[in-house]
């Protein structure tokens, strides 16, 4: 769960707020240097934010003015993005992707996405007709398309534990559970005030997402303001995903606010369709609404008249950390900026889409660039270099390969999630992580668990007798997320 | 298959792929048929989800007696252990194909297998909150009626002490006493139907005993609580299950059990190309419980939803004796010309089996109706001719009812068919 | 004065509609006819049901050295509904050494009532455990 409670007594090189895929990112990239950091997290496992409550996608970089630094890092990021789940085996796809225009009043719209995506340097762009997109993608209803083949799909989750737990496995100190409460400079050391005690850094970098600008705001009040902006998904059974091999996005809403209610397939086999864009609920209000609900559905349909309501296994929701407010709408730029009020603070403000693919080059910015003006940046002495695979899913092996490892190791031939096929040996490497998270989310994201069409009743029960068996717990520590979360109230029978 | 599979021995005459009520039942039959049987079960005992059914209740129809779901199984159990079927725990089906391979996985071991007969007998699973979208946060404290009964009874786990349970089906009933005998407080029932789901004996003996209210035409609009439940926003609903505005009203808890229906897992069955009823979620079968692959029968709750397991395993044993034959080289596949469909006709919902021979002697229908109704007439027509008419009946889509056609003839291109009015 | 009842017959999933009159005497309640019922069981059923209701008790105990941690029960017959709750509080305290057989038999007599509590399933002892049988 988290670290003990002891405060460290030295000063930080480095301290990062927030172990998003962002503060995830520049970490990874931090724990290649001879730097003595730690990063500090409220929640008791990483990601909790908008980083795994989106739709896992990689954009090429056809939304945004050319020369801004949301577009730049999102090209970079693409490539890097890709370079860095290669490292480390997190799998990324490239099924491309179909702006759909399903009116010819949207025509001029595509001709602007198609324009700007020319600008940044999007290759392979191609416009569709009807018949075209019928053989890319079957079962759409359009009259034209844009057609971008280098959209690529991640599990975000994936992507972000794999970036957190590889930095931790090279020495970055990873603080769960550990909310920071107020911050101060003296003499240009800063010094943090935690749930669990002071700590002291010369460098701190603000990647909190939705709360980054209430973080800031302890040592700088000339930050932008962030704008909570709610966006609502729905997740398809894999039948759904067998019929979508193309992510299917409409041309995107003037004012809204986001890129409109898509439908993208995910690594897994599922189907994403969302998210919406609500403002005016708190930074962490993750609940899904009946209204948004039957949008999702009704706006999909539009395009993609396959989309059925029985298909629908789940829903959820992210916040993002938007800068534009609701009555202006639409997306600001990244705001990275060291502060000039306090320097050593780097305010990472409004990283909503596309920060996911921007995540790697957003590190070296803030890393090679900001840090490495004023820093020397030696690479670390490791010496035998310990290495971090995010290990390969049992169950998309091919055959003959399962059958050999299940005679290897006994433990892969029991099952424990039926909808998944994830196999015991699955569940006790990732209780075993190098992040200490022993919540059941943290087993979710890592594995699967429960994330099947069945919601965790095959599993749930199964997760329980291996970690009373192998763990010897009590009912009173299976927990969701947190202490707030507990899954049970106990033994029915002492 | 996939290469470098290695075959478990030579090929079974039938194997049962599940070890509950049916699965027993259809091993059973097909091992005094003399077949070779191989029964695959991925718990670590048979029983299936009568081993997490303590409450009594089984076994009315077959032994005349209120046993409880373990009791119910042992009596099969012990008729399938007389015999020398071979049976695998722990073991799960992994995949199946149309010429009857499957691959199953236990530990240290994953082979596949072949039977000349397959009988599908792998259950049913719960509808979930995330399946009907219920708006809200997704604390923890959610459960499935079923879930919540395993943890309750085998796992010794207790899952929460106030709470609010979704549905009216048996399940639901069952866990609402369950609960209250086990010290939680529960709170409410909740049917979004203007009628309960389970049965009537089950309102009283469960919730009426002890005072828990039921809240028909209601549902529950909202979960609230971000990290546990705290508490659900109940909302009266109209006949098509719309929320009425300004009827809300909230109960807190800190866990909420959903009772929403049960699914067949066809997951198997629809890898291996079998043809699937929607009406159902189970395979379209012929009265001998064949589906359209040959060889390949199905029973139980995979088949259709049964409320009573006494009626699954009578199926399941007819299951398991056509497999026996089948394998044995008899009751070969009657060809599609000779056979006719059974429609679901007026005030039915649906009919099993979806087909049947066009000429026949005691044919078994089982059937539900859509809406409940007091002195109903049911009605079997084959083609425009009315061959069974039975007057004055009580009818409640919670239970199945059966139909004996003693004997019939179908002209070329119609159809039997069953209605309720 | 004679008053009437209505009651679902709960001994088999017919669940007959009831309606059981009755008058209260200085003796005690006395049924004098019952309606609805289909089969003679659910006179029976039905005069017990206003008399002195019963009803069958299921639950689990607890089993110390066992495969699994609990062992269902059942009273041999139904027991008088105001005695439930004894029985409950009873069998709460109750464990059971493993193993258990089903049909063992593991109290006489719940609550007073002269009923036994059998268990329902068996359940073997953990390998590494000593079993005294």
């Amino acid at each position: 769960m988290s670290e003990s409670a002891k405060t460290d007594p030295s000063i930080w090189d480095v301290v990062i707020v927030g172990a998003g895929v962002v503060g995830a990112a520049i970490a990874r990239r931090l724990s290649r240097l001879d730097l003595n950091f730690a990063v500090v997290e409220k929640h008791w496992d990483v990601g909790e934010g908008a980083s795994c409550r989106n739709s896992g996608v990689l954009h090429s970089g056809i939304y945004y003015a050319p020369n801004s630094l949301r577009s730049k890092l999102c090209m970079a990021g693409r490539e890097l993005f890709e370079d860095w789940c290669h490292e480390l085996g997190v799998p990324v796809r490239t099924p491309g992707k179909l702006v759909v225009a399903q009116d010819p009043r949207e025509l001029p719209k595509l001709d602007v996405l198609e324009r700007q995506g020319e600008a940044n340097g999007v290759s392979g762009l191609r416009r569709l007709s009807g018949s075209e997109i019928e053989d890319l993608q079957p079962g759409i209803k359009a009259v034209a398309a844009l057609h971008v083949p280098s959209a690529g799909i991640v599990t975000p989750y994936a992507a972000t534990i794999a970036f957190a737990e590889d930095a931790a496995i090279h020495g970055v100190r990873f603080f769960l559970g550990r909310e920071l409460q107020w911050a101060t400079v003296e003499h240009g050391i800063f010094r943090l005030g935690t749930s669990q005690g002071e700590m002291r850094s010369r460098w701190l970098i603000n990647a909190a997402g939705v709360h980054s600008d209430a973080v800031a705001r302890n040592l700088d009040p000339d930050v932008p303001t962030v704008y909570p902006c709610r966006g609502e998904y729905l997740v398809l059974d894999k039948t759904a995903g067998e019929r979508l091999k193309m992510l299917v996005y409409p041309v995107p809403p003037t004012r809204e606010g986001g890129l409109g209610i898509h439908v993208s397939p995910t690594v897994e086999g599922n189907v994403l369709a969302g998210p919406s864009a609500e403002y005016g609920f708190e930074a962490e209000d993750h609940a899904c609404t009946e209204f948004v609900g039957e949008r999702l559905i009704r706006e999909a349909r539009a395009y993609w008249p396959g989309i059925v309501q029985e298909q629908v296994i789940g829903a959820y929701a992210g916040v993002r950390a938007k800068l534009s407010p609701p009555e202006v709408g639409g997306a600001r730029d990244f705001h990275i900026r060291e502060s000039k009020r306090a320097r050593g603070l780097v305010n990472l403000i409004g990283l909503e889409s596309p920060a996911l693919t921007a995540a790697p080059a957003i590190a070296e910015l803030v890393v090679d660039e900001m840090i490495g003006a004023r820093e020397r940046l030696e690479p670390k002495e490791e010496g035998v270099l310990p290495s971090y695979r995010w290990p390969p899913r049992f169950d998309d092996l091919p055959e003959d390969e399962k059958r050999r490892r299940v005679e290897q190791t006994a433990d892969h031939g029991e099952i424990v999630c039926r909808c998944e096929g994830v196999t015991r040996y699955e569940v006790l490497r990732a209780l075993k992580n190098p992040l200490g998270v022993k919540t059941l989310a943290g087993l979710k994201y890592r594995t699967r668990l429960t994330m099947g069409r069945c919601g965790g009743s095959y599993c749930l029960p199964r997760i329980v007798s291996i970690l009373q068996e192998e763990c010897g717990w009590n009912p009173e520590q299976f927990v969701l997320k947190d202490a707030q979360s507990p899954l049970f109230a106990g033994w029915v029978k002492g | 298959m996939g290469e470098g599979l290695i075959m478990s021995e030579h090929p079974k005459d039938v194997v049962v792929i599940g070890g509950g009520p049916a699965g027993l039942a259809a091993a059973a039959g097909a091992q005094e048929e003399g077949a070779r049987v191989l029964l695959i079960e991925r718990n670590e005992e048979l029983g299936g989800i009568l081993n997490q059914c303590i409450h009594d209740g089984f076994g009315l129809y077959s032994f005349g007696e209120a046993l409880t779901g373990p009791e119910f199984a042992a009596r099969y159990i012990e008729r399938v252990c007389t015999g020398n079927a071979e049976i695998m725990l722990n073991t799960l089906v992994t995949s199946l194909n149309e010429k009857l391979e499957m691959v199953y996985s236990r530990r240290g071991e994953r082979r596949f297998v072949r039977g000349r007969s397959v009988v599908l007998a792998m259950g049913c699973r719960e509808r979930t909150r995330g399946m009907i979208r219920i708006p809200g946060d997704r604390g923890a404290g959610v459960y499935t009626a079923g879930t919540a009964q395993y943890l309750i009874n085998e796992a010794n786990i207790m899952v929460g002490r106030n709470v609010v349970i979704l549905g009216s089906g048996d399940v639901g009933l069952i866990m609402a006493r369950r609960l209250t005998w086990e010290g939680a407080n529960v709170i409410a029932v909740l049917e979004k139907l203007p009628y309960h789901c389970g049965l009537t004996r089950n309102v009283k003996q469960c919730l009426e005993d002890y005072s828990i209210p039921l809240y028909l035409s209601h549902t529950v609009s909202r979960i609230h609580g971000r990290g546990r439940v705290e508490a659900v926003t109940v909302t009266r609903v109209d006949r098509d299950g719309r929320s009425i505005p300004g009827a809300e009203f909230s109960l807190e808890c800190d866990t909420l059990l959903c009772s929403v229906g049960l699914i067949p897992e066809n997951e198997l069955s629809r890898k291996a190309g079998v043809v699937l009823d929607a009406r159902t979620g189970g395979a379209v079968v012929g009265a001998d419980l064949m589906t359209e692959i040959p060889g390949l029968f199905s029973c139980g709750n995979v088949l259709h939803i049964h409320d009573v397991a006494d009626l699954a395993a009578i199926e399941g044993e007819q299951a398991g004796r056509n497999a026996a034959r089948y394998a044995a080289g008899g009751n070969a596949r009657i060809p599609s010309e000779e056979m006719a469909l059974v429609k679901a006709g007026r005030g039915v919902r649906y009919v099993m089996p979806q087909r049947a021979p066009i000429r026949g002697e005691g044919l078994r229908c089982l059937f539900r109706v859509s809406e409940p109704g007091a002195d109903r007439s049911i009605t079997v027509l084959a083609g425009k001719e009315k061959i069974l008419e039975k007057g004055g009946r009580k009818v409640h889509p919670a239970e199945m009812i059966h139909v004996d056609i003693p004997r019939y003839r179908i002209a070329d291109g119609e159809s039997l068919e069953v209605r309720v009015e | 004065m004679s008053r009437i009842t209505t009651d679902t017959c709960i001994l088999c999933p017919n669940g007959c509609e009831l309606e059981i009159h009755w008058v209260k005497g200085e003796t005690g309640v006395r049924v004098m006819e019952v309606i609805g019922h289909r089969c003679p069981r659910g006179v029976e059923y039905g005069t017990e049901e206003v008399v002195a209701p019963k009803r069958t008790v299921t639950t689990t105990l607890r089993v110390i050295g066992g495969i699994r941690p609990l062992v269902s029960v059942r009273t041999a017959s139904p027991i008088p509904k105001k005695k439930i709750a004894d029985c409950l509080a009873e069998l709460r305290q109750t464990t059971v050494q493993a193993p258990v057989c089903r049909g063992d038999k593991i109290l006489e007599n719940t609550a007073r009532s002269g009923v036994a509590v059998v268990a329902t399933r068996s359940v073997a002892c953990r390998s590494e455990v000593r079993c005294n049988r």
